[in-house]
């Protein structure tokens, strides 16, 4: 499931690419804006950093950037970074599986379902990009303020 | 509808064209017309399969390469045919000759089905005319020939040796017989460079053997195993090329610790290998292609065991010397030649004398330089142009050809090794197979409205 974590870096994601390109982002700024804590958002853009989604630079003047263009970012590759193999339990992984305690990884049904659902899931996010996503937000946002 | 008008024109006689015509041919529609066309007259022996080379093997196992994805036993009962009670189990490296018969027997049988869909030719492709109503396909002896489709399945491609003809093709006719104490360089750590020594060996030849490359690194050695399973969920798909090997080598520490072995994580990748590829923004594959793509290769494109103990072998005896350095240059001394070689991570030049240089730089990858009149008809006309990175032709995800003003083409498709830079695992015929499949499926399901039938 989408935890925390992969929430909050997807926002922060959605965020960074409303600013114009080569323009930086400081951390205190987009951790207000999205209403994420500080500490956390560090944390979870070192990791975006590390997959190469985004960049940073230090100092007074410092902060994020997407590394690519919002299209190039697909939403199933940003969650596994944050989340793992996008496991709806934690035993529906083929490589990064744990087991449960109470029972056995071959003939779980529950287990064989939810691999299957976390392909469809894969499937899903993995032709998102967070262009798209950021549009379905702009639309509902839209909505939202017109019905308002 | 005219006869013509499910007509299809293969430009390519080598595997990839002869699997595509063998999975169009699957079709039960009457009114088909497949045409092949192979200039050097040999069907099933393009570049990789080709009776040339006498003792060079596959470097897959029989039992991965039937010509049909969904038969997967296919080439394995034709081997148990053709050598009854030779082999026992699928994990038995064929010699390639034997893989071009077999393609040769794909194609008859594909043939055979309803006999008169299937023309084959042996002439040379010089152009391409694409219009609102077919393909005008202009041949070598002065003719045309007319078809709805026509299919780029041109292959690999070797370009002529480097330095001005003075390193010499493994195998081509400059190829001359060597004394057997000289000493030879061979240019490239892949399986070329293996494809070289065994000549080499097969010749006994007894001279030091040096090869060069930037790496200085050997192709590994298959082991009978089998892959691990991974999903599309579980792989880091779109991530920089660090945290993607960074995932890749805690796979494989976690499967060793298991008991388990390198080669299944890099086999349980395969299926993904292609949605890696086209996952990355151009940075990532660039920086693949320059810093990590030799050390994927020797691992994903392994040697049969023996041959790789052979090989080790013969590098422990110190016949086969492996140097890592960027080859400068060579000159001619009297009767041998002069190399001239930069050490890596060093700056001064050394030279090396010796009889022959092999150039064993691989399979040509930018068609603006390629050798084949067709090629260079279509990127000078404008009517295909390379891909973004420049190792293959561009084309759209249905393979179709892309022009030089980015016009997709409506009638002209590629398939094999030249759509490398979509696809970038495509060279072998697991691949490919299934490439031509989808391939034959798009194409019959406009022509005949249905797709291929078993």
């Amino acid at each position: 499931m989408l935890t925390k974590k992969g929430k909050y870096g997807l926002k922060a994601l959605a965020a960074l690419s409303r600013v114009p390109q080569g323009q930086l982002v400081g951390i205190a700024e987009l951790a207000q804006a999205n209403a994420i804590p500080k500490k956390f958002l560090d944390a979870i853009l070192a990791e975006l950093r590390n997959a190469g989604f985004v960049r940073s630079r230090k100092g007074k003047l410092g902060g994020y950037c997407l590394a690519r263009t919002p299209d190039e970012i697909m939403i199933g590759h940003v969650v596994r970074v944050l989340d793992g193999p996008l496991a709806p339990i934690p035993c529906a992984s083929r490589t990064r599986y744990q087991p449960c305690d109470d029972c056995d990884v071959q003939t779980c049904q529950v287990r064989h379902l939810m691999l299957d659902v976390r392909n469809a899931i894969a499937e899903v996010l993995d032709k998102t990009s967070l262009l798209q996503m950021a549009a379905l937000g702009g639309t509902e946002a839209l909505q939202e303020t017109l019905s308002a | 509808m005219s006869a013509t008008a499910k007509s299809i024109v293969i430009i390519g006689g080598g595997a990839s064209g002869v699997l595509l015509a063998a999975h169009l041919l699957r079709s039960d529609d009457p009114d088909l017309r497949v045409t092949l066309i192979e200039r050097q007259g040999q069907f099933g022996q393009g570049l990789a399969y080709s009776a040339r080379l006498r003792h060079h093997r596959v470097n897959v196992p029989a039992r991965g390469m039937s010509a049909f994805a969904d038969d997967p036993e296919h080439f394995w009962r034709w081997l148990q045919r053709r050598e009854p009670g030779k082999h026992t189990s699928g994990f038995v490296f064929v010699p390639r000759r034997m893989y071009g018969a077999y393609l040769e027997d794909v194609l008859r049988e594909a043939g055979e089905r309803q006999p008169g869909r299937l023309l084959v030719m042996s002439e040379e492709v010089l152009s391409l005319n694409e219009s609102r109503t077919g393909v005008e396909t202009i041949l070598g002896n002065g003719t045309s020939l007319a078809s709805r489709w026509a299919a780029l399945a041109v292959g690999h491609e070797t370009q002529p040796a480097r330095s001005r003809g003075i390193a010499v093709r493994s195998g081509s006719e400059r190829d001359t017989p060597l004394d057997p104490d000289a000493p030879v360089m061979i240019l490239g750590s892949g399986l070329s460079m293996v494809d070289a020594w065994v000549s080499l060996a097969e010749a006994r030849h007894r001279g030091p053997i040096t090869v060069v490359s930037r790496n200085g690194l050997l192709p590994t050695g298959h082991k009978d195993l089998k892959p691990i399973q991974i999903d599309a969920a579980d792989v880091p798909f779109g991530t920089s090329l660090t945290y993607l090997t960074r995932w890749f080598r805690a796979l494989v520490a976690e499967t060793e610790a298991q008991g388990g072995d390198w080669r299944s994580v890099v086999d349980g990748l395969r299926p993904y290998n292609q949605r890696l590829w086209q996952s990355w923004p151009m940075r990532e594959k660039r920086q693949f292609l320059r810093h990590l793509r030799p050390w994927w290769n020797v691992h994903r494109h392994r040697l049969p065991p023996d041959l790789h103990d052979g090989l080790v072998r013969a590098v422990h005896k110190g016949q086969v010397s492996l140097i890592a350095a960027e080859f400068v240059g060579i000159e001619r001394v009297g009767d041998a030649v002069r190399a001239t070689l930069r050490p890596r991570g060093t700056r001064r030049h050394e030279t090396m004398d010796i009889a022959r240089v092999y150039d064993c730089g691989g399979v040509s990858v930018d068609i603006r330089a390629s050798g084949n009149p067709l090629l260079q008809h279509l990127v000078r006309t404008g009517a295909a142009r390379a891909d973004a990175m420049h190792i293959g032709l561009d084309i759209d995800q249905n393979c179709a050809l892309v022009a030089s003003d980015g016009a997709v083409s409506e009638r002209v498709r590629a398939v094999g090794p030249l759509t490398r830079g979509r696809f970038f695992e495509i060279e072998a015929v697991p691949d490919i197979r299934l490439q031509c499949q989808q391939l034959a499926n798009s194409i019959l399901s406009t022509v005949t409205g249905s797709p291929a039938q078993r």
